[in-house]
């Protein structure tokens, strides 16, 4: 019980050191902020003259490019800031396990990543004229899960490669595949609930988020304590 | 001199990053109470000493063990009587002294900020304990980094070139509050190239060559 505690506070303690030193940078923010919202401008721009609410797949599709391409921009400075400027060695004389460093990260990236959402999503329902009725929680609900999903991935992937030469470009790739198992399904359920669906109708979709949790968790625990290691 | 109890033993401890042998086969025992310097050439392997000792790094081969515990068996728990400075600053940027050192208080259970008040005194960081980390000196933010070292009272105080790059007020600070931890159950490890300082705290040198201890003298 003693360790379960030790560990949330170790990551609640690192992510809380993240969100303040963020909020101290905020140049950060702010660009992955005036990305997102300028791609939804764009997008706005270039589908004017009918309503991207009628086709879901195309509103689906606008918010989650721009959501992935936030989280490479927020991701690349993950681990690698830490290594570069010599503070992993910090974490390092931490008394946890490798785990709770990285999941302080995630829980960093989920939150930062959320509140993008909760900037983009406003600013797509009035750009997009998205109808969602009373379907907003549950776009929000998925995605929180895509967020996470999208952190988990991100946040590991940024450990992998801190120590490699062209970091920023390897992350780059290596996000990709590894975020399928959160894009396809975050993309399927937007779209559906987008459409009219409510979150009964994308209880797989989020069954497919869950799972990929789950298998992710399993592949960090058994090998992040390697990463972390020169 | 010693209360005999061993605070580090070192086992046939071996290092190797791919073709570079950065340690090899070393072997040997501190005393709990001791303060101890290692020296040699660039390269001659008492950074990835100290990293090992710290469990920053793991072995090749051999054993570590921390005041009879396997060092990489427990090494969560090993760490909290471990305090190290490495010649990198631990201290983030944007943050306050103050900010920086709440941060590792809270990870390391230090639940009173006047637990390490005495320190910042003692080291005249008072004056720059509400600035952001980025706006201080080298040689504050060395003292503000052997404060976050020393956070949480460690045992075994682990140094990797702290008198690198500071003004001769600095070191004589450093060397002071050193000085000060002698006989109250502190062991220190220092590498440096900086013999003159280290002779002030230290009572034995060793020293390295590539890769393996090839001298012991006392001071």
């Amino acid at each position: 019980m003693k360790n379960i505690w030790d560990f949330q506070r170790a990551a609640l303690g690192i992510a809380e050191k993240d969100l303040r030193a963020e909020l101290r940078r905020s140049y950060e923010v702010l660009s992955i902020l005036t990305f997102s919202v300028g791609s939804i401008l764009i997008c706005s721009f270039a589908w004017s003259g009918g309503s991207v609410g009628s086709k879901p797949e195309v509103a689906s599709a606008a918010l989650w490019i721009i959501l992935f391409f936030a989280s490479i921009l927020a991701f690349t400075t993950s681990f690698t800031r830490e290594a570069d400027r010599g503070t992993l060695g910090g974490l390092k004389t931490l008394p946890c396990s490798p785990l709770a460093i990285l999941y302080g990260k995630i829980i960093y990236g989920t939150a930062l990543l959320f509140f993008v959402e909760c900037v983009l999503i406003p600013f797509s329902i009035i750009f997009l004229n998205l109808e969602l009725s009373g379907r907003f929680p549950a776009l929000l609900l998925v995605c929180f899960l895509g967020a996470m999903g999208l952190s988990f991935a991100g946040s590991f992937v940024s450990g992998l490669v801190m120590f490699s030469e062209g970091k920023t470009l390897l992350l780059s790739f290596l996000l990709i595949p590894v975020c399928m198992p959160v894009l396809i399904p975050s993309v399927v359920a937007t779209e559906e609930i987008i459409g009219g669906s409510g979150i009964t109708e994308v209880v797989p979709e989020l069954r497919l988020l869950i799972s990929f949790l789950l298998l992710i968790t399993a592949v960090m625990i058994l090998t992040f304590e390697f990463v972390l290691e020169e | 001199m010693y209360n005999n109890a061993i605070a580090v033993e070192i086992i046939e401890v071996s290092k190797r990053y791919g073709y570079l042998q950065a340690l090899k086969s070393v072997s040997l025992e501190i005393e709990e109470g001791e303060f101890l310097a290692f020296s040699g050439h660039n390269g001659a392997g008492k950074t990835t000493l100290l990293k090992i000792i710290a469990t920053h790094i793991s072995p090749s081969s051999g054993t570590v063990k921390i005041f009879g515990d396997d060092a990489f068996k427990n090494s969560a728990e090993i760490r909290r009587r471990i305090g190290l400075v490495t010649h990198e600053s631990f201290l983030y940027d944007e943050l306050s002294v103050k900010e920086n050192l709440l941060f590792y208080a809270k990870l390391f259970s230090v639940k009173e900020e006047e637990d390490f008040l005495d320190t910042i005194e003692f080291l005249g960081l008072k004056r720059w304990y509400n600035v952001p980390v980025k706006q201080l000196s080298h040689g504050l933010r060395k003292r503000a980094d052997i404060v976050r070292a020393l956070i949480h009272n460690p045992d075994l105080i682990l140094l990797d070139e702290p008198f690198a790059g500071l003004d001769t007020n600095t070191c004589d600070i450093l060397v002071n509050y050193f000085k000060s931890r002698k006989g109250k159950g502190k062991t220190l490890l220092i590498s440096s190239h900086s013999l003159e300082w280290s002779k002030k705290i230290c009572d034995k040198r060793i020293s390295l060559d590539k890769g393996k201890i090839v001298g012991e003298i006392s001071f």
